[in-house]
């Protein structure tokens, strides 16, 4: 019963997006507006019939109807309610209709926001994006089907992979990562619009803009929540591997974020609008490469889903993309046009540009890292990897020069800087960068990369706090208001600058942090009988015992580990063994103290009742990686918030309709 | 900039002519990339190559489930070998039961034997009660041939020569193709 109703909902929405791409596209060529109603109406039909074979799915895995091939796959009586709510997006199938149900919802909303707006655009970015549902309900119909039903149903099913039970954050990362991913589906429905129609106006930069940075937020919390995790459960001690999976969706990152910088440009002086595009074609191109990647088994990695058929279908999806975005890019680029035009000179225009350049570099250079071991072995049939030693030595530069980029771009003004003007502006962060970087040296840094992050940082993170707050500085000086009427003043006009500022606040942490962790770290393996100890730099670690923990779904070895630092005691760790039930190898969880200057890292090894193998790492400024992934977001969303609330930030005239419109929603 | 909105040029001025660099550019990334990932298509990650690959197979003496004389690898030289790391409790290892039951009787001069890991043998009786087998599963006490061969997961199946050289391992459920293919290389031997 429940199988076949899913069935029918995926055939609903497989039809009900395919009629609705049609609609679109023809509604598109011969606009009318019968045709836009029907579009849209397709485009909610879509959404609703996702959202209802998601919730079947949830029904089916809540009750363990084991008749329902997904729950008989991944299903377990024995695990936790919130396992199996989660349970969805754990494996192959659930996590292609989870990626429906995050790309209806998208759709409605983008539809919803945009019914009587952009009338010349709207029916092909409707139809592109229910070309793209059509796909994800084609392969949920066939290649991938979750709700296949299974004659004899099994008693009780063997679980998700404990790996995603062991940690509450694969309660957040997958879901933060589908919105991030599927959501750049929304920027390039519109960009193939603006192709399609020819034409990218200011008007329609914006919603592409808007529905980009939303992306970008969540795909940026997603790959440092996935690092987050893999630091939490993994126990090797660090939190980004260079991965094929990771990587997979660091790509798209790439990409999107050079595409809302240079948006920016399109938006300010015209230009760089087939530029603009192609980096939002990409992005999605991108995220669909990303998925082959996770789903199709090509790649080894140790997070991808298992080998399934489903490898040739996306490739196929991915190289039609590939081939209409290319073509209808060549077709229209032309007409897209330019209004204004780019410096030449010293200028935050030409910063731009290099910034843009750098991270296409960046982009390349991770692509190819993670695909040459491919090239390899189709070529001279040999296994290989290429590993962090290629992606380090690539993107550190890269890293270093975007830090270097984010501070002087800032720093110059638009259009061709003097002189004096450059001295005016280049001169004075080299304070905090010079007194960054003896610091760093004062307390121990040798590596050259990091003291050049730090020398940068200080410079980049002086300019921008200072263009910040540049702003309110000149409200205060200008209206002679008070430091807080000034910021709230400032907020209103210019949140969207404000809030960029806030996210490269973040952007400097996270690098600088990066640098230092990655290179000012220790560690040590350790083999302690009951009662010895062993140290690490400041810290004593003595194995007090080791105790069995039973729980429902799991059994678990967990030794106590009581740590001191300089002789003064800070409790005891944790670090555990855990057994699953119906699974064999034994995972273990780390565990971490934390500080906001380094955190200190047990991984059990090998463990019985009297003695323990332990990995003990120091490692610096973790904390500080986080904690810049929420600066970098919260500006994001800080950038996000006029847009979405329409007070007019460069339009001119309708002044006095700012304030009543902002007191009104207060 | 506001006029924008309001002035839609004729959709006549739209004059589609291919960019040639952007078509050109595009492919020239598109195309290897493509092809590589086409090329690719049919590789299968589950046959990790072994440091074992084309080295003698690691000797054991293991009795049969049920019980009855120990079988060793030395007395069935001679013969191609395939031993099947699997368990009760495994599903794949389930599914895969009924292609190497089928291999097995398919060829006789084959040896075909499962080495039960991580198991009950209690439980592995009752298994192969209702499933029977056509080769002997042997008991595999504390793991430690599954050890010599490096298992870290079932199923993994191992291929050995007649010359008694490992040619080839595979990770993951075999279907019946898989196994008559590599059944195949070691009775060519060892490459």
């Amino acid at each position: 019963m429940v199988p076949i109703l899913g069935r029918i909902l995926i055939l609903m929405a497989l039809l009900a997006a395919s009629a609705g791409a049609l609609v679109g596209f023809v509604t598109g060529v011969r606009p009318n507006a019968s045709g836009w109603k029907w579009a849209r109406r397709l485009a909610y039909a879509f959404a609703a019939f996702m959202v209802l074979a998601n919730l079947t799915m949830e029904y089916a895995l809540l009750t363990h109807d084991f008749s329902v091939s997904y729950v008989a796959h991944v299903g377990s009586r024995q695990v936790p309610t919130w396992v199996s709510i989660v349970s969805l997006w754990s494996s192959l199938e659930g996590s292609i209709l989870f990626w429906g149900l995050v790309m209806g919802l998208y759709v409605a909303v983008a539809t919803w926001r945009n019914a009587d707006k952009h009338p010349e655009y709207m029916p092909y970015a409707v139809g592109v994006w229910l070309a793209c549902g059509a796909f994800f309900s084609f392969l949920l119909a066939g290649p991938a089907q979750p709700f296949a039903t299974v004659l004899n149903p099994v008693m009780d099913g063997p679980g998700p992979n404990p790996l995603l039970q062991n940690h509450y954050l694969m309660v957040i990362h997958p879901p933060c990562l589908y919105t991030g991913y599927v959501g750049m589906t929304i920027p390039f429905g519109l960009a193939c619009a603006a192709l399609l129609v020819g034409r990218l106006g200011n008007d329609f930069i914006r919603p592409l803009r808007n529905f980009l940075l939303f992306s970008w937020i969540f795909l940026t919390c997603a790959i440092v929540l996935g690092g987050w995790w893999a630091y939490e459960v993994l126990g090797w001690g660090g939190y980004w591997a260079w991965d094929p999976v990771e990587n997979a969706s660091f790509l798209p990152w790439l990409t999107a974020t050079a595409a809302l910088h240079s948006a920016l440009l399109v938006e300010r002086k015209g230009v760089l609008k087939g530029w603009t595009t192609l980096l939002v074609l990409a992005t999605y191109l991108l995220t669909i490469l990303g998925t082959f990647m996770t789903r199709s088994g090509v790649f080894n990695s140790v997070h991808s889903f298992t080998q399934s058929a489903i490898g040739p279908t996306i490739l196929v999806f991915l190289a039609a993309a590939l081939l209409f975005s290319l073509v209808l890019l060549a077709l229209r680029v032309d007409s897209l046009g330019t209004e204004g035009h780019l410096e030449t000179g010293p200028s935050r225009d030409v910063m731009f540009l290099v910034q843009n350049l750098l991270f296409v570099l960046f982009t390349f250079t991770v692509l190819l890292g993670t695909v040459f071991p491919l090239i390899v072995e189709a070529v001279r049939g040999v296994q290989m990897s290429v590993g962090r030693p290629y992606f380090d030595r690539m993107s550190v530069p890269i890293g270093v020069a975007l830090l270097f980029v984010m501070g002087v771009g800032p720093a110059l003004p638009w259009g061709r800087a003097t002189a004096q003007q450059m001295r005016r502006a280049l001169l004075p962060p080299l304070l905090s960068a010079v007194l960054l970087a003896v610091a760093g040296l004062l307390l121990g840094v040798r590596n050259a990369w990091t003291l050049l992050a730090l020398l940068f940082g200080g410079f980049t993170a002086q300019v921008t706090l200072s263009e910040m707050f540049l702003p309110v500085r000149q409200r205060m000086r200008s209206h002679g208001e008070g430091f807080v009427e000034a910021f709230r003043q400032a907020q209103l006009r210019g949140r969207r600058r404000f809030g960029a500022y806030v996210t490269h606040t973040g952007a400097i942490l996270a690098i600088a942090s990066i640098a230092v962790s990655s290179t000012m770290g220790s560690s040590k393996e350790v083999q302690l009988n009951q009662g010895e100890t062993a140290t690490l730099g400041p810290y004593s670690l003595t194995f007090v015992n080791a105790e069995r923990v039973t729980e429902p779904h799991r059994e678990s070895l967990q030794a106590r580990v009581d740590i001191s630092k300089n002789g003064r005691s800070l409790g005891a760790l944790y670090p555990r063994m855990n057994q699953y039930e119906n699974q064999r190898e034994p995972i273990g969880t780390p565990a971490v103290r934390s500080s906001l200057t380094e955190d200190l890292y047990l991984s059990i090894h090998n463990i019985d009742s009297d003695s323990v193998g332990l990995l003990v790492l120091i490692n610096p400024m973790v904390s500080w990686i986080w904690i810049a992934t929420a600066i970098m977001a919260l500006g994001g969303l800080v950038a996000l918030v006029p847009s979405t609330r329409r007070v007019a930030v460069t339009a001119s005239p309708p002044v006095p309709a700012a304030p009543v419109a902002i007191e009104g929603s207060r | 900039m506001t006029t924008a909105l309001t002035s839609h040029p004729e959709p006549a001025m739209r004059r589609s002519r291919v960019n040639p660099k952007v078509l050109v550019g595009g492919l020239v990334v598109a195309l290897p990339l493509l092809a590589v990932l086409v090329a690719n298509l049919g590789r299968d990650p589950h046959s990790v190559r072994s440091p074992l690959i084309g080295r003698p197979a690691p000797a054991f003496s293991l009795v049969p489930v049920g019980g009855g004389a120990p079988v060793s690898l030395e007395k069935l030289s001679g013969k191609p070998v395939v031993i099947n790391f699997w368990a009760t409790w495994c599903v794949p290892c389930f599914e895969e039961h009924a292609a190497l039951t089928a291999a097995a009787r398919g060829l006789p001069d084959v040896q075909f034997l499962g080495v039960v890991y991580e198991d009950e043998e209690a439980r592995t009786q009752e298994f192969l009660r209702q499933r029977p087998s056509a080769y002997p599963s042997l008991i595999d006490p504390e793991g430690k041939s599954a050890i010599a061969y490096g298992v870290f997961g079932v199923p993994e199946t191992f291929f050995i020569d007649g010359s008694g050289r490992i040619v080839d391992k595979y990770v993951g459920p075999m279907t019946r193709s898989t196994i008559a293919a590599l059944v195949g290389r070691a009775k060519e031997g060892a490459r």
